[in-house]
């Protein structure tokens, strides 16, 4: 099937948003989504934007029966490696189901992958990178020789999906663990700084 | 009771900071493992367009030595980008030097931090830590911090550069 992948457009936002809800249904979390259409055209396309976002969309003729010809994202932003220096992590990667297994997913990786080399992000080619996904494109364009990102241990189709692709799981082989302040909790600290 | 004060970085703070850095690598395990130069810091973080924030805490100087103050710790953070919740702010690096622990000054570097994340409209604060790292993950969990690997499942993955050379050259569409 005839694919392309592009940059995304202010425009995009309510299909991204969309697959953003259609992506946190999947990973059996959907009453967390909590960013409307409105906050991504906000926080990814004002001058200083917090997020970047490569679409997949197939010619009309292969549309959802929906009507949507945008059929998978990948949202990525830059990082920062204090070993290594600028780095790339993709945030999320999604196709819409029936589009798997026709090589989107990989497109979607690959043109990540590329914007980071460009980007040059490490440098270092004996610099065995991570992978934050979201990459291909970005991360060779900008130069980062790592990409980065994290899985749920019970998604078998993304781990064998990555696996595949040469990703190693640090949290198993290094030990890393994801720890979070979120909510009460980082009010509660918040609160006792020191006034500016 | 020690004296010491938590200030934003300057780029005259860089040579410190990459002291840190490296101090912190070992303490990991991993010190061969940093490449970063004072060069690039300065570019990357005091530049037109700042890839890292950085916060550092001094303590006056020894009688005997010069008279400006000493750095001894630093925290280095970035904001980053949740789907389901918008902002967020990323905590990279998080050290104060062995002999200066004990005196909450990693305590008043946190509160900053979350404090900076608060006013800046973030939702959460992230970071990780090897679990092997126990001292560090008790320091967190004390304050309310949750394990996101154990509760929610959550893996880190690292895909390597032969990796993503083989998928960026892969076909076009």
């Amino acid at each position: 099937m005839h694919f392309k992948v592009r940059a995304a457009a202010k425009e995009d936002c309510k299909d991204i948003s969309r697959m953003i809800m259609e992506l946190a249904v999947y990973e059996n979390m959907p009453d967390q989504v909590k960013t409307s259409h409105e906050d991504l055209e906000r926080d990814g396309f004002s001058p200083n934007p917090f997020y970047e976002c490569l679409i997949a969309e197939v010619p009309d003729e292969h549309k959802t029966k929906d009507g949507y010809t945008v059929v998978g994202y990948a949202l990525y932003f830059y990082t920062y490696s204090t070993w290594k220096g600028r780095s790339v992590y993709m945030e999320d990667l999604y196709v819409m189901p029936d589009f798997r297994g026709k090589g989107i997913g990989t497109g979607l990786m690959a043109k990540v992958a590329q914007v980071g080399f460009m980007f040059h992000c490490m440098a270092d080619p004996n610099w065995n990178s991570s992978i934050y996904l979201p990459c291909s494109l970005v991360g060779v364009e900008k130069q980062c020789v790592r990409l980065q990102l994290s899985v749920l241990d019970w998604n078998k189709p993304s781990l064998d999906f990555y696996i595949a692709k040469g990703a190693e799981d640090l949290t198993a082989k290094e030990g890393w663990h994801f720890l979070r302040f979120h909510g009460q909790t980082l009010d509660t600290l918040a609160k006792e700084a020191p006034k500016d | 009771m020690i004296d010491f004060k938590i200030r934003k970085a300057e780029s005259k703070d860089v040579p410190d900071i990459l002291r840190l850095i490296k101090e912190l690598a070992k303490y990991e395990d991993m010190e061969d493992q940093v490449i970063l130069t004072e060069k690039d810091l300065l570019e990357d973080g005091f530049g037109d367009h700042p890839f890292y924030h950085c916060i550092v805490a001094e303590v006056p100087s020894e009688k005997q030595s010069n008279n400006g103050p000493v750095v001894i710790g630093f925290a280095m953070y970035y904001f980053t980008y949740d789907p389901w919740i918008g902002k967020l702010l990323y905590l990279e690096d998080f050290f104060v030097m062995e002999e200066y622990r004990g005196f909450g000054i990693g305590s008043e570097i946190l509160k900053l931090l979350s404090h900076t994340a608060v006013k800046t409209r973030c939702s959460s604060m992230h970071f990780i830590v090897a679990e092997g790292n126990q001292a560090s993950i008790e320091f967190y969990k004390r304050r309310g911090a949750a394990d996101l690997s154990l509760e929610e499942g959550w893996r880190l993955f690292k895909i390597d550069k032969s990796s993503l050379l083989k998928m960026s050259s892969g076909p076009e569409e």
